[in-house]
């Protein structure tokens, strides 16, 4: 990541105006690449108009620079997920809702998203729950 | 329909001045006296708890007079995530009335008192807006939400779930003004036609405007996956553990969601309201806004950008109860100190008194809100599949006339017939050849002409119902996508709406949308709460409606020219 990322400040926002330059698609196009043209030869594909990670982490910064804190902590938890298949996603969402886990299976999800996909923020989410969960009698019976 | 006999006797003679009022609107509305132990208090009960907060090690123990070990779900995610634990105690030490002061007085500047906010708990807010009257409440509102421009959304939806209908409903409510359209559906498996017609006829009014389908969490993160659908916003949250529970979420799934969306470069918003708790009958004996307020700080936590909140679909029990509305126009103020863009409610069917039904608007529309409706029907009530909202297409003229009695910008405009003939015909027409191209039930011409005329679903041929489920099914089977929908209208010859719709999908990967209140202008300039952040300070400064768009806001459907009083301005 370039340098002058760690610098975002307000006045760099909107980035698709003010800083383009820094932007990118998940397979490296430029934003000026999509365009009509090159979406109707089939060169840009449903994959281009996803937002990266690095993009994530700039705007998160300069949430932060605006004093908001969480919303840059979303970023970045957004920012590890986007190397998530959307399916998967879904199912994790689905394993956090209230009985529908049990201990192991939230552990389970913890380690997958640390080693797999090295989300160690979403972990930390998923092992905060299941210690809330278990505290609160939310886990789901062993099965 | 009343469960207990009306007092007055059928015997006793009543005057011809109460059959008068008896006959008002006003009183087939619903009332109800107090019940604080069950929650059914708008927002001044003895049994909400009493402000305190308690740090130990730099984490919060004591939470408005629960120690942790006591802590329910929702105490324990606002402590560990909301609120600011190296200037919560600083904070609280802060005398409410000092603080209900700063939020009202111009020359406390927004940043200092959202500063302060975020040290403060659930029951020190409630403290700090039960000192404040609606007056008071709407100066707070207007220096403390997010985005300096106030904007509108709509509801565009069909009795009939007639996909052209929202189509051309869409189209002429983004060429009004919306900025966010949202639909929802009668018959859900109907919802991938539908979202289509929105985004379609979204596109066709003006540049800029982001469209929605109200849908069960996973289904509707899987149409915004796709690029159907431009952002989120049913993504509810509730005050107690249990009502949560019941909902079938918890802080930290609804958390997770709103990274799994931001991580697809998809704007979302949670939403919470007053009243939502008692109504779904666990309220654990608080005020309605204390609970309201524990959302409000849920939300925060969590790090969405933003909150639909103002009671919302349960406006009724709020509506019920004495200073209700007071109380909903308190929990907007909260929403936006927090820092939260706040689409603040008026989008339910509320009353029966026309007079009842704006009095409850004033509150948002006078400061001016980042959503004022969070659901203006775009259709006629009875097409409105949120069960209907507090204004509707026959309220337009009503409404741009109060924008240039009160010289307030709420977002709309009024518009030449020709020019709303004219889009509701072309996304209509767009539409046609959406459905055409992807071999989905055709679209008739007959069906293109009722749309560019139409008022409600009525006005309309009925659609082969069982022919169009079985084409949404195959659109979610064959995996339609935004891009796809993009390529058949550049191919069909709507290449000014295919352009509008790649502008939308393209801003994902920039992720400008994910930052606090952001919307597009009709040029597709991202305004958020960061390049357009409310600078109030007072008069003179802040948001004012002057120059081009109050020329244009001084047009209505019949203005006398003052030149030639036989004539009328156009």
């Amino acid at each position: 990541m370039t340098s002058d990322v760690t610098e975002l400040t307000p006045a760099d926002y909107p980035l698709s105006i003010n800083r383009p330059e820094l932007l990118h698609t998940p397979t490296g196009k430029a934003l000026a690449d999509i365009t009509m043209a090159a979406v109707v030869s089939g060169e840009v594909t449903n994959e281009d108009l996803r937002v990266t990670p690095d993009t994530l982490v700039m705007q998160g910064r300069i949430a932060e620079s605006m004093g908001r804190r969480q919303l840059g902590e979303n970023c970045r938890r957004a920012a590890e997920m986007t190397a998530i298949p959307d399916e998967e996603v879904l199912a994790m969402y689905n394993a956090l809702r209230p009985n529908a886990s049990s201990a192991e299976k939230l552990e389970e999800i913890a380690a997958r998203l640390e080693g797999t996909y090295s989300a160690t923020t979403c972990a930390a989410l998923v092992r905060e729950a299941a210690q809330v969960y278990a505290a609160r009698n939310l886990l789901a019976e062993e099965d | 329909m009343t469960a207990v006999e009306p007092r007055s006797e059928a015997s006793v003679r009543a005057s011809k001045r109460t059959e008068v009022l008896e006959n008002r609107p006003v009183n087939l509305d619903g009332f109800v006296e107090e019940w604080p132990e069950k929650g059914l208090v708008a927002m001044e009960s003895d049994f909400d708890p009493q402000p305190s907060v308690r740090v130990e090690d730099g984490r919060i123990v004591e939470l408005d007079g629960r120690t942790r070990e006591q802590f329910d779900f929702m105490d324990t995610f606002i402590a560990d995530h909301a609120i600011d634990v190296d200037t919560t105690e600083a904070a609280m030490a802060t005398e409410s009335v000092e603080i209900a002061r700063m939020l009202v007085d111009p020359r406390t500047p927004r940043a200092e008192i959202v500063a302060l906010g975020r040290g403060l708990t659930p029951a020190k807010i409630l403290d700090v807006v039960k000192l404040m009257n609606v007056v008071e409440i709407m100066m707070g509102i207007q220096k403390t939400r997010s985005r300096r421009t106030p904007a509108n959304q709509a509801h565009s939806t069909s009795a009939k779930d007639n996909p052209i209908q929202v189509a051309a409903d869409a189209a002429e409510g983004a060429v009004r003004g919306f900025a966010e359209l949202e639909t929802t559906l009668g018959v859900v498996r109907y919802a991938p036609l539908v979202a289509i017609g929105l985004q379609v006829g979204g596109q066709v009014g003006r540049g800029g405007v982001l469209t929605q389908c109200a849908l069960e969490e996973a289904t509707e993160l899987d149409l915004g996956m796709r690029g159907i659908t431009a952002y989120a916003e049913t993504i509810s949250i509730y005050g107690t553990e249990s009502v949560f529970v019941d909902g079938d979420d918890t802080p930290w799934s609804k958390a997770f969601l709103a990274s799994a969306y931001a991580s697809r470069g998809i704007k979302m918003r949670f939403t919470s309201g007053t009243g939502s708790e008692v109504q779904m009958g666990n309220a654990e004996g608080r005020s309605m806004l204390y609970l309201e307020i524990r959302c409000i700080l849920m939300a925060k936590g969590a790090g969405v950008q933003g909150l639909q909140n103002g009671s919302i679909s349960c406006i009724g029990v709020p509506g019920a109860v004495p200073g209700g509305i007071r109380a909903v126009a308190a929990e907007n103020l909260v929403a936006s100190w927090m820092d939260l863009e706040c689409a603040s409610g008026n989008d339910q069917s509320f009353s029966h008194s026309a007079m009842r039904r704006t009095s409850r608007l004033l509150p948002q529309m006078l400061p001016g809100t980042d959503f004022v409706c969070s659901g203006y029907s775009a259709v006629p009530n009875k097409d409105n599949m949120f069960a209907g909202s507090n204004l509707d297409t026959e309220d337009y003229d009503d409404w741009n006339t109060i924008q240039r009695d009160m010289q307030v910008d709420g977002g709309l405009r009024h518009v030449r017939e020709d020019v709303i003939l004219q889009v509701r015909n072309k996304a209509a027409r767009a539409l046609q050849a959406v459905f055409a191209e992807l071999d989905l039930p055709a679209i008739t011409d007959e069906e293109v002409e009722a749309a560019t005329y139409a008022d409600s679903s009525d006005d309309y041929p009925d659609r082969d119902v069982l022919a169009d489920l079985e084409g949404a099914r195959s659109v979610m089977e064959r995996g339609v996508t935004g891009l796809d929908l993009v390529k058949v209208l550049e191919r069909t010859g709507f290449g000014d709406v295919a352009e509008n719709y790649l502008q939308v999908l393209r801003q994902r990967v920039s992720g400008d949308l994910l930052q606090t209140a952001a919307i597009f202008t009709g040029d597709f300039v991202p305004l958020a709460a960061i390049n357009d952040a409310n600078d109030y300070a007072g008069p003179g400064t802040g948001y004012r409606l002057s120059g081009e768009r109050w020329e244009e806001l001084k047009k209505l459907r019949h203005v006398t020219s003052a030149e030639n009083p036989e004539e009328e301005v156009v």
